[in-house]
């Protein structure tokens, strides 16, 4: 390659140019820009003092942090629990409409259906379209405490844990509407026979 | 024209560089290059739709994934370090390469390196650590080339005939030297086969140790050598002096002491001790300014000479990769505090971050040493401008498009992730729920991807069309004066004169970077009391831990992370926060660093074996809108209980308590376990021949993960 052409020096920087030469490369020399410098140091004190507070001092750790939270949450919980535990036929009246009964449909369809898939043909979980059941009697008020609490040994989630309470009733409203329609393909029977 | 050359005097030498070496180099760079982006759009596709995932388990985003970032960590951004650096290290000590022969080695056991990688981590044979995913035999030639590399770099520096060392081999010392200590000590594991090992640390160890070596690979493998680079290749295209030699100084040695502390930020609110933690994210945020030093360094550099980087291709592409570092650098810091992570940590906005440094900067930066060393390599004339403008502006618009669509997919999850109502509970409950919203995010990021490609490809066409119109010429003669008394500078600075003794330079480098290694590593590793063990958690069965194999063979950590943050929305999705406890006979850690699917440390006994069965067949049967590809293979691979009984002495060896008698009934154990499930699987109507097939004992694992501590009483 030919010979490279002079250096770009600016005018105002010609007394910070030292003389170190590698390869041609030259360095100017000016100082530390103050607003780095600033950052530089600032972010220093920052880690001690963080440190210090966190570490050394007692500030609260993640885990304290997370207990405070989980405490207004599982009061929020228990609060919903109490009040919403008991199956309530007024309110289950508002939602055992067709209206209701679509929304039910799309709720099971988002968490049911892993278990007891379309229709409740049942599946893992058991048929939901014939007359035999393990915990429910094909009823509202006996299908709404197995939807809440869950069934832990069978692998039922709680579902107030996770479902408002208009979406517990809707899936309800849904279920008993699946009773006896005795699907095509469905899982064999699983429990007492419920006249 | 030096003030020093020419008061020399002495014995005048003639020399020439090896530039053949810089050209394969390049070569390769380009190839490697295109390979990785390649692999990139590959993956990000599969993500927004997983059919292209092809069906075929060598093609699955779990082994093309490690495979994609080990070709642009190690082959492109490798290849193209040497490249530069070969190049720039024999002109800064007006010195040759130490042996023709260490370079060639170097260059040949490199390729073969990437090739083995190549073939391997699509069979599934990987470590299941990220970005250090190939196995021991690999490892071991990385560390012979590392070496064979060291040798012909320090030995070059011995012949030198320039006193003192320029601030760019100053960052090339810190990243061999650092790259080494990183590579050593995250690869120590015990060979099982030639194909399988287990690492040496389990669990919480394992993880500061993986998370300090990934995180230092982005900062001596992606970002010193590369500031190395912006030092030699700016002022020289730019034709101007380096902005401040000051600046320099502290922004080298604070970034090298500094760097090595923050891989424990990739761990927040696990159940790292929370000491080391806070050292993780307080040194992430005192390391802005100091990554910000090469910024300023290398952008006021071209103070005055900003319409020459209208023009010149190379000083364009260096402008815009410092502009991406400098957003990369202030993105790290703020993504490091505590609260802040704790938003972004699992989600998309990771690895938008990351391609904002990988692409923004380490490609872009390589863009303009390529368009510097082609022309000069092969004497000819950039073949078209008007084609790396339009490669500019193709690149600019992909990584746009890929940095917003990320950030908008990230925060969209984690605000889906932690909402929670009034009465306690999640509002979406679901996790697809929130996969399904961000697909169309998915998209975007795989079309910016394939901008980003487009890109590359008009690079590879201007730069074959440029060396294919000029010439190989002969190695041009240069002279210059050998090492002796008249070049010592009388009274010269302190750091002056350390410039002058390049192996105690090293030396200092490798205290800087040993320091925090050594607070933060030792007593993970030597204190037996880092970890308390629980009675309750014990170790998995044999069935268990070929099944935990098959989920590292298929990549699963990488998309669903195994460790419950205390925070209130993840104890409602998941369950029990994690233990250390939890973790200690995980050899290696699979806690992950991103959740495009939920976290699976509860997932144990959360369902039926039949879900699981169902769901490795065809995720959407249990889960509509899933993205994740079928595993149809486990269905058809048969078991490999034979490997059983040498596992398992291993996993003894690395202190997990088994029993000789427990080892020596291994298979027998294992293949009654595997009964109990199959007649599980049967009773719900799967055929009966399942038994010996692999899907066995991933469901065997998949229903322990998590349970031991899950599901004791233990009061956390």
């Amino acid at each position: 390659m030919k010979q490279e052409t002079k250096l770009h020096v600016e005018e105002n920087e010609k007394h910070l140019l030292l003389d170190h030469n590698y390869d041609g490369i030259q360095e100017l020399n000016h100082p530390l820009p103050s607003w780095w410098s600033a950052t530089f140091y600032g972010g220093i004190i920052f880690a001690i003092c963080y440190f210090t507070y966190y570490q050394l001092m007692g500030g609260p750790t993640l885990r304290d942090e997370f207990k405070k939270d989980y405490a207004v949450i599982a009061a929020a919980q228990a609060e919903f629990k109490k009040q919403e535990s008991a199956f309530n036929p007024e309110v289950f009246a508002k939602f055992n409409t067709p209206d209701g009964i679509k929304k039910g449909e799309e709720v099971f369809t988002n968490n049911c259906v892993a278990c007891h898939l379309e229709k409740g043909k049942g599946d893992i979980g058991p048929n939901l379209t014939d007359e035999y059941w393990l915990w429910a009697k094909g009823t509202p008020e006996t299908i709404y405490p197995v939807v809440f609490n869950g069934v832990v040994e069978n692998g039922m989630p709680n579902w107030s844990e996770v479902l408002s309470r208009d979406e517990i009733y809707q899936v309800v409203a849904y279920v008993q509407t699946l009773h006896l329609t005795h699907q095509a393909g469905g899982k064999a029977p699983q429990g007492n026979k419920v006249e | 024209m030096n003030a020093h050359v020419s008061t020399r005097t002495g014995k005048l030498e003639y020399f020439s560089y090896d530039d053949q070496i810089v050209r394969l180099f390049v070569i390769a760079t380009v190839i490697w290059g295109a390979v990785a982006l390649l692999l990139g759009v590959t993956i990000a596709f599969q993500l927004a739709d997983w059919h292209v995932n092809l069906g075929l388990q060598w093609t699955t985003f779990g082994r093309l994934r490690p495979l994609h970032t080990n070709a642009a960590i190690f082959a492109f951004c490798g290849n193209a370090i040497f490249a530069g650096i070969y190049y720039s290290h024999q002109r800064l000590l007006k010195a040759r390469l130490f042996n023709d022969t260490l370079s060639k080695i170097h260059f040949w056991g490199w390729q073969l390196i990437i090739v083995a990688a190549a073939l391997t981590l699509p069979f599934g044979i990987t470590t299941g650590k990220e970005y250090a995913e190939l196995e021991w035999p690999i490892d071991i030639a990385i560390t012979v080339i590392w070496v064979v590399f060291a040798v012909n770099f320090f030995g070059t520096i011995i012949r030198r005939r320039e006193r003192h060392i320029y601030v760019a081999i100053w960052f090339y010392i810190a990243t061999i030297i650092t790259v080494a200590v990183l590579h050593i000590i995250n690869s120590l594991e015990i060979p099982v086969s030639i194909g399988k090992s287990y690492s040496l640390y389990a669990g919480v160890q394992d993880a500061l140790v993986q998370w300090w070596y990934g995180h230092n690979a982005v900062a001596f493998f992606l970002t010193t050598p590369f500031l190395g680079l912006m030092y030699y290749y700016v002022p020289k295209a730019a034709n101007r002096p380096v902005y401040s030699y000051r600046l320099s100084i502290i922004h080298f040695w604070s970034l090298v002491f500094i760097y090595i502390w923050a891989g424990p930020h990739h761990l927040l609110y696990t159940t790292l001790p929370e000491w080391a933690q806070t050292l993780g994210m307080v040194f992430s945020v005192a390391l802005w300014a100091p990554s910000w030093g090469g910024m300023i360094n290398g952008l006021l550099t071209l103070r005055g000479v900003w319409d020459k980087v209208r023009t010149d291709p190379v000083l364009k592409f260096m402008a815009l990769a410092l502009t991406f570092y400098g957003m990369s650098t202030f993105e790290g810091p703020l993504l490091s505090i505590k609260s802040v992570n704790s938003i972004a940590h699992f989600t998309d906005w990771i690895p938008g971050h990351v391609h904002a440094g990988t692409i923004g900067w380490n490609y872009l930066l390589t863009a303009g040493v390529l368009y510097f060393l082609v022309p000069r390599l092969w004497n000819a004339e950039i073949y078209s401008k008007r084609l790396a403008t339009i490669q500019f502006w193709t690149a600019t618009i992909g990584i746009i498009l890929y940095i917003v669509s990320m950030w908008i997919a990230g925060i969209s999850q984690s605000l889906m992730w932690r909402a929670i109502d009034a009465s306690g509970k999640l509002v979406y409950p679901n996790f697809i729920e929130s996969v399904v919203k961000i697909v169309p995010m998915y998209w975007v990021r795989a079309i910016g991807g394939t901008f980003v490609l487009v890109s590359f490809v008009i690079m590879i066409y201007n730069l074959y069309k440029t060396a294919k119109s000029g010439s190989v010429g002969k190695e041009e003669v240069y002279e210059a004066y050998a090492l002796d008394d008249s070049s010592i500078e009388q009274g010269a600075a302190p750091h002056r004169k350390l410039e002058g003794w390049p192996m105690i330079f090293a030396v200092l480098s490798l205290v800087a970077i040993l320091v925090g290694t050594a607070i933060e590593i030792v007593p993970a590793v030597l204190s037996k009391q880092y970890i308390t063990k629980l009675d309750v958690v014990k170790p998995y069965t044999p069935l268990e831990l070929l099944g935990r194999d098959i989920y590292i063979r298929e990549g699963c950590y990488l998309c669903h992370s195994q460790t419950v943050r205390p925070m209130a929305h993840e104890v409602l999705r998941y369950g029990k926060a994690s233990e250390a406890a939890e973790f200690v006979y995980d050899h290696p850690f699979q806690w992950g660093s991103k959740r495009t699917g939920p976290d699976l440390a509860r997932v144990g006994g959360k369902y039926p074996n039949m879900w699981h069965y169902r769901h490795m067949w065809d995720p959407r049967e249990v889960t509509a809108g899933s993205i994740m590809p079928r595993y149809t293979w486990l269905f058809d691979q048969k078991t490999d209980y034979g490997s059983l009984p040498k596992k398992m002495q291993v996993m003894q060896t690395l202190g997990v308590p088994y029993s000789q008698a427990e080892i020596d009934a291994s298979v027998a154990n294992a293949q009654a376990q595997a009964q109990s499930i199959r007649d599980n699987l049967v009773e719900a109507g799967v055929p009966e021949k399942v038994l010996d097939k692999e899907i066995i004992p991933l469901i065997a694992y998949l229903q322990r993960i998590g349970v031991d501590y899950g599901k004791s009483e233990v009061q956390q």
